[in-house]
């Protein structure tokens, strides 16, 4: 009997001493700010060296982020009288600043970021990445930030325009000397923005740039974690398919974008004897009624697939919808600006029954984290729930935080590597880069397979009710997350 | 029987021979006839313009007529020949695409020139209110777009609920152009009441810049305050989509054009029988005449520049049920109204209507016409642009233009 205690002992006496290394031990003391301290001053005093205030700050906003009346410290020369701080005993210092490796000066690391926030870009999808890229800094430097330093995101508007995208990069770059970037929306934005990477030697994360071509160059610094537009228009063709179309109308839009993903679709289409054919138009067109008229008085199209984005596409949808050809009279898969339902509903309020293709994992496969991103989305922003685009932005960030802390330096050959060996969890499941220098691209695949997150769940979703919240549509195809049948015309 | 768009064949041959006719013919005309007149001593001013088009329309019937006759070249002589050039130009077209809808499918065409009507019907009054105030202040005003797009958003906010407002459209219509109307007049006041005074140096370029400041000033304005979030209305009134034949047009639209007549009816009212009304196209016609009988130019000038604003604001509050509202559609309005009004005679009411309609029309035929349906609708303002440069190249002066 008393071996068995004495044994279960020893296992206590070990087990419980690795468990407090694992988790924060808080034996510091907690302190509370004076006239004329500053960080260095108090790291001095009590750990005994001016550069290990970035402890002070790291472990101040762990406290925070647990109990709120410890002070955030967002940039390490600021604090004020009265604060309430947490100084770490020396071994804690010592332990953060193993995990970090290195500390560098007392600013902050700047990542770059550009979304669209005016017009002509898409501004219902910018805002939405905006939003997601505040929620993930924030999260960033609660948790420490990167490298013990907090993080700064500097966000340009890139107007959805390529040559917005090329100096609002270059300033990122030059002026504001960020160490990476994650961003973008537009593909035209995203083509002009990696040449401007590429030749300053600065890797990105690209979101929601869907254009082959943007990892097809096989740059070093482009890494992607949205689909390719030959992915998404794999699903939509293989999706129209089972409708036994024989004539599909694709309403494009003449941009980086938009004209290769039609010729992605259309070549997809021609492999499986469907006929189809391309409406382009530039992005901003108001007035869509002669087309329509057109698409009317012609060969009716059996699927009209709409791949104009934004409020372009909202123009659209509706006029063809008041003309009687919309999505309640032919089978619509219109834009996946959609997925902002409440900006779709208010702009296009005769879309019912139309689809789109959703990126990501349907609602009812969402991980913890995903959950817990969608939570926070919807409270700031009021919308249903985080679209594609804005889980790409958040993931984005994340992703380019996490490859800092484990490249341990800003370097940016270091960075790229860490991308490369990345195994990353976040809102939009898990997510690798298959091919890089380390494993090239197999000659059997396309060229943009390059540091390309490779399986990225796409789906096709109808809004069947009027006024319907995208958190909850109908997922339609593929058969492996259908979650309903769809409702066809006049059914 | 409906056009396959996958079997587009096209009779470049045949439609190649009849266009090389006109064109030849219409060489031969142009170059020959003025030769004629001035031989004969006659007036040639106009002989290549009318022998041109003799020949085009008629290959050599007309032109040796008018060689052999030389007769007086007044509008007789063009507008019969002007129709059946345009027909010989159908023609060819109808050779080139006979499966188009445009040539096999009459309602279809009525469809589209019907879409173009209604559209130009508000072209045109956007137009009016710029032609407006270059016919009193002689001024270009390059914030116009501005005008149209706030008149949309205060439209917006006055009938939609975003701020619990909620009012009837007609109160909407009316605010619209009541704020349109106040932001004008200030700004005229303000701005440009100074270039009147003879207090700029030099005022032609000052006017571009201000106007170009105020139309930037507006739309960041905007952008900063409201969003760029789309915004839209339902129509106005809860009609039915009008269909007459083969026509079948959407209730916002039918709603917008018949705001734009009624705005058209008040705006003819207001220019022919009011005292004001009259004394601004008193101004418009003479200023130093006008300010001889009493007519103070400053005021008129502060009117026009309001009532500009404001005709353009309506528009707006017009297709803010048809069109996604965002800070921008006011630039390519802006740039439209200036084809409208350069193609309608610089000044000329009548010709912004008249102009605003044609670009409408010749827009949608455009689109609907054009053989290559995947970039028809990419050309959409490249339509309208042919027109303006034709018309500019036969008649500099616009089609209701006064001759300088």
């Amino acid at each position: 009997m008393r071996k068995y205690v004495l044994f279960a002992m020893v296992v206590l006496m070990l087990v419980v001493p690795t468990v407090t290394a694992a988790a924060p031990m808080y034996q510091g003391e907690d302190y509370v700010v004076q006239a004329d301290d500053w960080l260095s001053k108090l790291a001095d005093k009590f750990l005994g060296d001016v550069l290990a205030y970035p402890a002070i700050t790291y472990y101040t906003n762990q406290k925070n982020a647990e109990d709120d009346s410890y002070a955030k410290i967002t940039n390490s020369d600021v604090i004020e009288v009265g604060q309430k701080i947490y100084i770490p005993t020396p071994e804690e210092a010592e332990a953060y600043f193993a995990n970090s490796v290195q500390s560098i000066g007392s600013g902050t690391i700047k990542i770059g970021s550009m979304v669209p926030l005016s017009a002509p870009g898409s501004v219902t999808g910018g805002t939405a990445m905006k939003a997601a890229y505040e929620i993930a800094l924030e999260e960033i430097n609660a948790a420490g930030g990167v490298l013990g330093q907090q993080v700064e995101l500097i966000l340009l508007d890139s107007e959805g325009l390529p040559e917005r995208a090329t100096s609002a990069m270059s300033r990122l770059i030059n002026q504001d000397e960020v160490v990476a970037v994650a961003c973008c929306y537009h593909s035209a934005v995203g083509l002009a923005a990696k040449e401007v990477a590429h030749d300053n030697h600065i890797p990105v994360v690209f979101a929601e740039t869907w254009n082959d071509d943007i990892t097809g160059s096989g740059y070093p610094e482009v890494f992607r974690i949205a689909p390719r537009s030959s992915d998404v228009a794999g699903v939509d063709v293989d999706y129209i398919a089972t409708l036994n179309p024989s004539y599909v109308a694709i309403m494009t839009e003449n941009t980086g974008y938009g004209i290769p993903a039609a010729e992605i679709t259309t070549e997809k289409f021609n492999a499986l004897g469907i006929e189809s054919e391309t409406f382009f138009a530039d992005i901003g067109t108001l007035d869509f009624a002669p087309v329509i008229e057109r698409m009317k008085a012609g060969r009716t199209p059996d699927v009209i697939l709409v791949l104009l984005t934004g409020e372009t596409g909202f123009n659209f949808e509706q006029q063809a919808a008041e003309a009687g050809f919309g999505p309640e009279d032919v089978v619509m898969v219109c834009n996946q600006a959609a997925s902002d339902s409440d900006s779709f509903w208010a702009a296009v309020p005769d879309g019912r029954l139309c689809l789109y293709h959703a990126i990501g994992l349907p609602t009812a496969l969402w991980t913890d984290k995903t959950k817990a991103f969608a939570e926070k989305y919807v409270e700031k922003t009021g919308r249903a729930r985080p679209e594609s685009y804005a889980m790409e932005a958040y993931d984005s960030l994340w992703m380019t935080a996490q490859a800092i802390n484990e490249a341990g330096s800003t370097d940016p050959d270091a960075i790229i590597a860490a991308l490369e060996n990345i195994q990353y969890d976040g809102a939009l499941g898990h997510i690798w880069f298959e091919y890089g220098s380390s494993n090239p691209v197999p000659e059997d695949l396309p060229a943009s397979a390059w540091h390309q997150f490779m399986n990225p769940a796409v789906t096709i979703v109808q809004f069947q009710e009027q006024g319907e919240s995208a958190a909850d549509l109908t997922v339609v195809f593929p058969d492996t997350y259908k979650t309903g049948d769809q409702i066809f015309p006049g059914q | 029987m409906h056009a396959s768009p996958l079997l587009q064949t096209f009779n470049t041959g045949p439609a190649l021979l009849i266009l090389l006719w006109v064109i030849f013919w219409a060489v031969v005309g142009g170059v020959v006839t003025p030769r004629v007149y001035r031989r004969k001593d006659l007036d040639a001013s106009s002989a290549t313009l009318y022998g041109a088009v003799a020949g085009a329309g008629t290959g050599p019937i007309l032109p040796v007529y008018l060689w052999v006759k030389t007769p007086e070249l007044n509008w007789r002589w063009i507008v019969v020949p002007s129709a059946l050039t345009l027909a010989m130009l159908i023609w060819a077209f109808a050779v080139y695409d006979p499966n188009n809808l445009c040539v096999n499918n009459g309602g279809y065409v009525i469809s589209q020139i019907s879409n173009g009507l209604l559209v130009g019907v508000l072209y045109g009054l956007i137009a009016l209110g710029l032609t407006l105030i270059f016919s009193i202040l002689g001024i270009v005003s390059f914030a116009h777009g501005q005008f149209y797009m706030i008149g949309g958003y205060v439209a917006f906010f006055v009938v939609d609920d975003v701020f619990g407002l909620n009012l009837n459209p007609l109160l909407g219509l009316l605010a619209a152009g009541l704020v349109t109307m106040a932001i004008g007049i200030v700004f005229e006041r303000l701005l440009l009441r100074p270039m009147h005074l003879g207090q700029i140096e030099r005022p032609s370029e000052y006017a571009i810049l201000v106007t170009f400041g105020l139309a930037f000033f507006l739309t960041y304005t905007v952008q900063a305050t409201i969003g760029t979030n789309p915004r839209k209305l339902t129509p106005y009134f809860p009609i039915d989509t009008v269909t007459i034949g083969p026509v079948s047009m959407p209730p916002s639209r039918v709603i917008g054009a018949a705001i734009g007549l009624v705005v058209l009816a008040i705006l003819y009212w207001f220019l022919n029988y009011t005292w004001r009304g009259k004394a601004l196209r008193a101004v418009s016609q003479d200023k130093q005449a006008a300010a001889v009988v009493g007519i103070n130019p400053l005021t008129m000038n502060t009117l026009a520049f309001g009532m500009g604003a404001m005709l353009a604001g309506i528009a707006g509050a017009a297709l803010v049920q048809v069109f996604t509202w965002a800070p921008n559609v006011g630039d390519v309005a802006s740039a439209r109204s200036f084809v409208v009004i350069v193609l309608g005679g610089m000044g000329s009411l009548i010709g912004a209507m008249v102009g605003g309609l044609v670009i409408g029309v010749v827009e949608a035929l455009g689109v609907g016409c054009f053989p290559d349906v995947s970039r028809a609708l990419a050309y959409q303002q490249v339509f309208g642009l042919v027109i303006f440069a034709i018309v500019l190249l036969l008649k500099p002066t616009g089609l209701f233009g006064r001759e300088l």
